[in-house]
């Protein structure tokens, strides 16, 4: 009967059952809602699933390492506005040199945390949330109150939202889309195959071992949050371009979203596995149920939030509840294989 | 009470001599005697929006017209702690012996308790912009407009627009807000008249008054509802947002924007037909406002109650009545508003 379920690696599994879930959940609010297949809603959530996926892969790379990075939505606030600023300042800079910048700013907010963290040996949560409050305080100050508005940026900024690569019949694929899964290829390659990337992996499962293998991890953690900086940067640059007019509000939120989304999307809490794949999967889950109960005629303005929330922790027991079942079947086969003499080689990975 | 306040209005005036000559100055409203000492606690919504700062430099203008000795503080909560900033921020004041807090209520009824003890410390609460609701522990609320002209204006701008039959909805800014609340709430009743009787509201969301937020609540408006012909948006945030949304996803043929927007922020939409039409007052003349009507209380020149009339600098003649778009609370009416639209938006822009 569950023959084939032990043969099969457990991240495989999790990736296969989120693409189940995925698509069960578009097929239920596809009969839910009227032209719910439609180009539009593609080209909607593709668009937005873009800014949040960025965030939520530098996310990944904290969580990898047994840390969580909480000033990602301030981060992502801060970007957009400061590079608003640049840009009606100086109109004329290079797009290269716009994105550069917003992802050097990220880094640099994202250093600060790594600091603190890795060198500093202060809990995660605790500084990020410091960072979170004060990330958004600085801009709140900086920002006098004034908004960057869509009229004083230049108009390659303000179309670039609905810059089109190609187009398949209807659907879109945005270039905002396919910079967000080009990240996407680049950081999965090097998770899986760059050996310095794997070292995340090591620090994640057992810091202890890690250091007894030589591995510095002080950095490794530091570089995950620098790296997770970047990305948010990244993502404020995208942000800024989508939504034209920023607030010091910009951003609000996108933490959670991001967490919810990497541990949907099966990277374990407590550090040590997760694949970049799974983040794809759980960013774009997140994101079309959060679309998809905006529009559910069912569900009121006011439970949508709360609703959103029971899907999560629903996504998040049944992700622990397989990985119990398969735990103790693959015990069971461990066990039975010992008996029978033919211990096979261990292939635990991420 | 009329007795009571014409009373007292009369014993003030005879200890201010020096502005008001023998008894039949009782007739002539009460002007403002320099250079006296209050401190002011200007209290917007949430810091870091156009409309707020605006009021704030009004405040700032009648502040040095009126060689206030006293301190003028521009304190705000940030956005998303706004309700229950609103209430620290006021219990603080009190706490420091502030002689008046101006406020802009975001806290619906939620601000009552901690207004009342300001009250009762001796701190005045003056309400511009947005009310509190019940007008408990409230002095006098300084309205921008007539808040069921408001309503009227919204239903004409949506009449105009629409040609006077189809469908549209409300993004709105949070559910809390009062003065959104009771805006709506009066268009409503507007909507009851025969002239708009085929026009149908089918939809009220609301944005939160933050960019993305409104941006995808705009579009789901769309999604939802195949025959929408308008959005209004009685807040500067939301109506931005959904101008850029419909903007960006080539709707604006289908669909227009109109409701309260600030010029500087609306020109560009207005100009390519997005918004054809929305309206504002003067936040600087609000601010300016409030401000001599705190001054005047807080130096006792008048009681705050129904009746009083006094001189507000540069704006001319006031006075204090019953609110008639509550159940309770008295009012100093401002007005008026303008409509903007192509004609009139760019130079209002500058």
């Amino acid at each position: 009967m569950t023959g084939w379920l032990r043969s099969v690696h457990p991240q495989t599994l999790r990736v296969t059952a989120l693409a189940l879930v995925l698509a069960l959940v578009v097929l239920f609010f596809g009969s839910q809602i009227d032209n719910y297949y439609t180009a539009r809603m593609f080209n909607r959530i593709s668009t937005s699933v873009a800014i949040i996926l960025l965030i939520a892969i530098g996310q990944a790379l904290v969580v990898i390492t047994r840390n969580i990075d909480l000033s990602v939505g301030s981060i992502v606030g801060f970007t957009a506005y400061l590079v608003g600023d640049l840009l009606v300042a100086q109109p004329d800079l290079h797009p290269l040199v716009v994105v550069a910048a917003a992802m050097a700013l990220g880094a640099a907010l994202g250093a600060v945390n790594g600091v603190v963290v890795a060198y500093g040996r202060v809990p995660a949560i605790i500084v990020t949330l410091g960072t979170l409050a004060i990330y958004r305080t600085i801009l709140v100050e900086y920002s006098d109150a004034r908004s960057i508005t869509t009229a004083n940026l230049p108009k390659w900024v303000v179309e670039l939202p609905q810059a089109t690569l190609f187009s398949i019949g209807d659907l879109d694929i945005r270039v905002t889309v396919a910079i967000a899964l080009g990240v996407a290829l680049v950081v999965h390659l090097a998770l899986t195959r760059l050996r310095a990337a794997r070292r995340l992996y090591a620090v994640g499962s057992n810091p202890d071992a890690a250091a007894i293998a030589g591995i510095n991890a002080e950095r490794v953690v530091f570089t995950a949050f620098l790296l997770s900086g970047a990305l948010a940067g990244l993502a404020g640059f995208v942000f800024l371009a989508r939504f034209g007019n920023i607030t010091v509000v910009a951003g609000l939120g996108f933490e959670l979203k991001s967490v919810a989304a990497v541990v949907v999307g099966g990277v374990n809490i407590f550090g040590g596995s997760g694949t970049v794949v799974g983040v794809v999967l759980g960013t774009t889950l997140v994101d079309v149920i959060d679309n998809s109960l905006t529009r559910w005629a069912l569900v009121s303005e006011f439970w949508r939030d709360a609703l959103l929330g029971m899907l999560i922790l629903i996504a998040v027991a049944a992700d622990t509840l397989m990985n119990r079942y398969l735990d103790r079947l693959r015990r069971k086969r461990h066990m039975a294989e010992l008996s029978a003499g033919t211990l096979p080689v261990p292939r635990e990975a991420g | 009470m009329k007795f009571a306040g014409s009373s007292c209005l009369a014993a003030t005036a005879l200890l201010m001599g020096s502005s008001l000559m023998g008894p039949t100055a009782l007739a002539e409203p009460v002007t403002a005697t320099k250079g006296e000492s209050v401190d002011m606690v200007l209290l917007p919504k949430f810091l870091g929006i156009l409309p707020f700062d605006q009021a704030h430099r009004g405040a700032q203008e009648a502040h040095e017209e009126l060689e206030n000795k006293g301190e003028l503080l521009y304190v705000g909560p940030t956005p998303e702690n706004s309700v229950a900033g609103q209430i620290e921020i006021m219990t603080t004041a009190a706490t420091q012996g502030q002689d008046v807090v101006m406020l802009s209520n975001n806290s619906g009824d939620q601000i009552v308790p901690s207004a009342q003890a300001a009250q009762e410390a001796g701190t005045r609460v003056v309400t511009w912009d947005s009310p509190i609701p019940s007008a408990e522990g409230e002095t006098v609320f300084v309205a921008q407009v007539d808040f069921n002209d408001i309503g009227v204006v919204m239903a004409d701008m949506a009449h105009n627009i629409m040609g006077g039959e189809g469908e549209f909805a409300i993004l709105s800014a949070t559910p809390d807000a009062a003065n959104q609340n009771a805006w709506i709430a009066a268009m409503q009743r507007a909507l009851e008249g025969e002239k708009y009787a085929n026009m149908t509201l089918v939809d009220t969301v609301y944005g939160d008054d933050q960019s993305e937020l409104s941006y995808n609540r705009a579009l789901a408006l769309v999604d939802k509802h195949a025959n929408l012909k308008l959005i209004m948006a009685p807040t500067s945030v939301g109506i931005v947002a959904a101008a850029k949304a419909m903007q960006d996803e080539g709707l604006c043929d289908q669909i227009k924007i109109s409701g309260l927007g600030v010029p500087a922020e609306m020109v560009s939409y207005t100009m390519n037909g997005c918004a054809p039409e929305f309206a504002l007052w003067s936040f600087v003349d609000l601010g300016y406002l409030t401000y001599y009507t705190s001054y005047l209380i807080a130096t006792g020149a008048i009681a705050g109650e129904v009746g009083d009339e006094f001189e507000a600098g540069r704006m001319g003649t006031f006075s204090i009545e019953k609110d008639p778009t509550r159940d309770a609370g008295n009012r100093v009416l401002m007005g008026p508003f303008t409509v903007y639209n192509a004609d009139n938006v760019e130079a209002a822009a500058q």
